[in-house]
């Protein structure tokens, strides 16, 4: 038998699978909390107002000045540029190599919970959205006018996001582990990915516009401007505020295919999770009767590609019983308005299922990327422009036991948000309180098997 | 009303915990099995050419049981099967017999044979159990010969790495017999001093034994506590250098040679072992806390 090559990109190590009496104790206390979440509820909405307070006009005129946004543009094009660089010219050694932590490690994972605690702090760094201001002007300057946008279709809702989404996920981990070695995506297929991207997004931005492709399709845009909306920093009418928090996120599903994007957030964290756990043996079953066809790198990239699109498919069954079950109970709304107006309870779900899985790997790669890849950002010895080359990454700061109790917290903690943010729009939705209630039945039934197999895949051993 | 509502998440809680610690302590099978391919040796005579199948080494609660499917072999002839202690690739493949104890027979049940009949279609399989376990790592390899002629290995080692399959033709020309085909069970690596050594320590150090390049038996567990020393060796039979993930240690290995790691298991975590140059995966290193 062929033996699989199966690691993450960066990982020179795994967090050791959760012991089994902290497993019970995090199910336990999320079956405590949601027990005790039903029987304490509140009986009117609180989130669905966001109880704005502007933090000042001064503040504002600052932060939000043509030069900052100049600023913080040129800072996210130069640090692109440098990954696309250091893909495209240094080492092959995906640890070596700046472009890998930097895209995959401080971005990928680091936006996330930045934008929940600070706001969408994305909008401003985003390189594509500066070039394309700065295209815009330079049109504008020339032509007199603003250029001519398409009308974006809106039946395509953030379809585009969610699909994008997958696609960075499959590039990272489908296609990056099967190149027959176990260290995961190359650096140059990483930068050309990078420039393949740039020129669809700046494509996309040219016929619909620059904020219009943020807000629907630019995936980067709307999955990190999808955490931001739990958090209490906000903009609003070119100003600087405080919301109540996760009251901006009630409101982030209306567009269509919103839901799409949680799902296949919380789906392709579970795929990776799963692959090197419960779903390895499924794989390999895949990936043995796919080998008699294709080459064993493609019939791996298959393999693992069926098993993500199985992994998506199951996140989004379960949410739709989840819906399906709420639509029964006295009183409920349609179908249509059920499904929007649920996912965004699964956002802080996706953020916990992050936490859980990558938390190590963040603070261990991130010494890296402040020291040596900084300091060397192609891998080749060639520079030291910081004098931190030679540091190397001090495994020993994390405990097993602190990552467990980071991993079964962040859980129970996501657990808890959203099943806060599902009872409260069900007292939106349903005129009676009892009624509200009882939908909320299904929706505990959705968090509860998010969590328990977050809690699972933590817990799964290979032993 | 509040006693109920305070009762029911404390029984859900009570049942959840017994259920979910019942789930978290069942499924610990003793059982542990060892696949080689069998291969034609080059000494095999014509008609045996196209010897091919599989060995398989179970060890069970302190027995052993070995079967052995081979397909292509002449039709209608004996053949014995020995368990070996070398790997198929040496000079005399498979090396000595595998004895149980050094000073004991060479006849089972200190040595692990199997005979058997390939039918017309030149299929043939057989099966012998022990009711000893073979130490972890000595099942090298298991060798088919040519039965009816005496072979003439002194099983002087302990360990136990191949079986093979000699035939039972009639050759004008004595012994020794043609081995005919060889699967590599555990790889048979040379017993050199390093492991009488670090028995005489007391502890037992595992050995990841690399054979073409690749782990023998699939990717070696080493499992450590924090605070403990790790001690391993690697045998390879290529030149390169061995990897030790996260604590980031690196040595390097000749071709032919040995090369031993020791030091505190201070990182909690799972970590790879590779081969570097090879980017080939050798062991998975786990130090619990």
């Amino acid at each position: 038998m062929t033996l699989l090559p199966f690691a993450h990109a960066l990982a020179a190590r795994q967090d050791l699978p959760i012991p089994a009496w902290l497993f019970a104790w995090g199910a336990s206390i999320v079956l405590i909390v949601s027990f005790v979440a039903l029987s304490i509820a509140w009986r009117k909405p609180r989130f669905e107002e966001t109880r704005w307070r502007p933090l000042g006009a001064g503040l504002s005129r600052v932060l939000l000045s043509l030069p900052v946004q100049a600023l913080c543009g040129s800072i996210g094009v130069l640090l692109l540029g440098v990954a696309v660089y250091a893909g495209l010219r240094g080492t092959e050694a995906p640890d070596r190599n700046f472009a890998l932590t930097f895209l995959f490690v401080t971005c990928w994972l680091g936006f996330p919970v930045l934008s929940a605690l600070l706001g969408d702090l994305f909008r401003p760094f985003n390189p594509w959205r500066a070039v394309g201001r700065v295209a815009g002007a330079g049109f504008r300057a020339i032509a007199g006018q603003p250029p001519a946008h398409l009308a974006y279709p809106e039946r395509l809702g953030r379809w585009p996001a969610a699909i994008g989404l997958i696609a960075v996920v499959w590039l990272e981990i489908v296609y990056g582990t099967s190149g027959g070695v176990a260290v995961g995506l190359d650096p140059e297929a990483a930068a050309v990915a990078a420039l393949i991207y740039s020129g669809y997004t700046l494509a996309m931005m040219a016929a619909f516009g620059v904020e219009k492709w943020c807000e629907r399709g630019e995936v980067f845009s709307v999955y990190f401007g999808m955490f931001s909306q739990l958090g209490c920093f906000g903009t609003q009418d070119g100003e600087l505020g405080l919301r109540r928090p996760l009251s901006a996120a009630a409101r982030w599903a209306t567009p269509y295919g919103s839901a799409a994007v949680v799902v296949a957030s919380i789906a392709t964290t579970t795929f990776d999770g799963a692959s090197e756990g419960p779903l390895k043996g499924t794989i390999e079953a895949v990936f043995d009767w796919l080998s008699g066809a294709f080459a064993p790198d493609a019939a791996l990239r298959l393999a693992d590609t069926l098993l993500i699109a199985a992994c998506v498919a199951a996140v989004g069954l379960v949410y739709m019983l989840g819906v399906r079950g709420m639509r029964t109970v006295h009183g409920a709304p349609s179908l249509a308005k059920l499904r929007v107006g649920f996912a965004h309870t699964l956002i802080p779900i996706a953020l916990a299922y992050l936490v859980a899985h990558y938390f190590s790997l963040f603070v261990f790669q991130e010494q890296a990327q402040f020291t040596y890849l900084l300091s060397d950002p192609l891998g080749t010895g060639g520079t030291d422009l910081f004098g931190t080359v030679s540091s190397g990454v001090d495994y020993t700061i994390l405990s097993a036991n602190a990552i467990w109790y980071v991993q079964v917290g962040a859980l129970v903690v996501g657990h808890v948000i959203g099943l806060t943010l599902a009872h409260d729009r069900a007292l939106a939705y349903w005129p009676d309180y009892r009624d509200a209630s009882r939908s909320q039945y299904w929706m505990l039934a959705v968090m509860v098997t998010f969590t328990c197999l977050g809690l699972y895949l933590l817990s799964y051993s290979n032993q | 009303m509040r006693k109920a509502i305070r009762t029911a998440p404390v029984l859900a809680a009570i049942l959840a915990t017994v259920a979910l610690t019942a789930c978290g302590n069942s499924s610990d099978d003793e059982t542990e099995a060892v696949t080689g391919q069998l291969k034609a040796l080059p000494g095999a005579p014509a008609a045996d050419k196209t010897a091919a199948g599989k060995a398989t080494l179970e060890r069970v609660d302190g027995t052993t049981t070995i079967s052995l499917d081979a397909t292509g072999l002449e039709p209608n002839t004996d053949y014995v099967a020995h368990l070996h202690t070398g790997g198929c690739d040496q000079a005399d493949p498979g090396g000595p017999h595998f004895q149980f104890n050094a000073d004991g027979g060479a006849e089972p049940p200190n040595e692990i044979h199997l005979e058997l009949r390939s039918r017309a279609d030149g299929a043939a399989s057989a099966t012998a159990s022990s009711n000893r376990e073979v130490p972890a790592g000595e099942a090298g390899s298991v060798v088919i010969h040519e039965a009816g002629t005496e072979h003439a290995t002194a099983g002087e080692a302990s360990g136990a790495e191949s079986v093979f399959v000699h035939a039972g033709h009639h050759h004008d020309e004595p012994a020794p017999p043609a081995k005919i085909a060889c699967a590599e069970l555990e790889g048979g690596h040379a017993h050199d001093s390093s492991h009488e050594e670090a028995a005489s320590r007391g502890g037992e150090v595992p050995t990841v034994t690399i054979r073409n390049g690749e782990p023998v038996g699939g990717v070696a567990e080493l499992e450590f506590s924090a605070g403990e020393e790790v001690r391993f060796e690697v045998a390879s039979d290529v030149a390169d250098e061995v990897h030790v993930h996260g604590y980031d240690l690196m040595e390097e290995v000749p071709a032919g040679g040995t090369v031993s790691f020791d030091f505190p298991a201070e990182i909690e975590g799972i970590f790879e072992v590779e081969l570097e140059g090879r980017k080939e995966q050798i062991a998975e290193l786990t130090v619990n806390p």
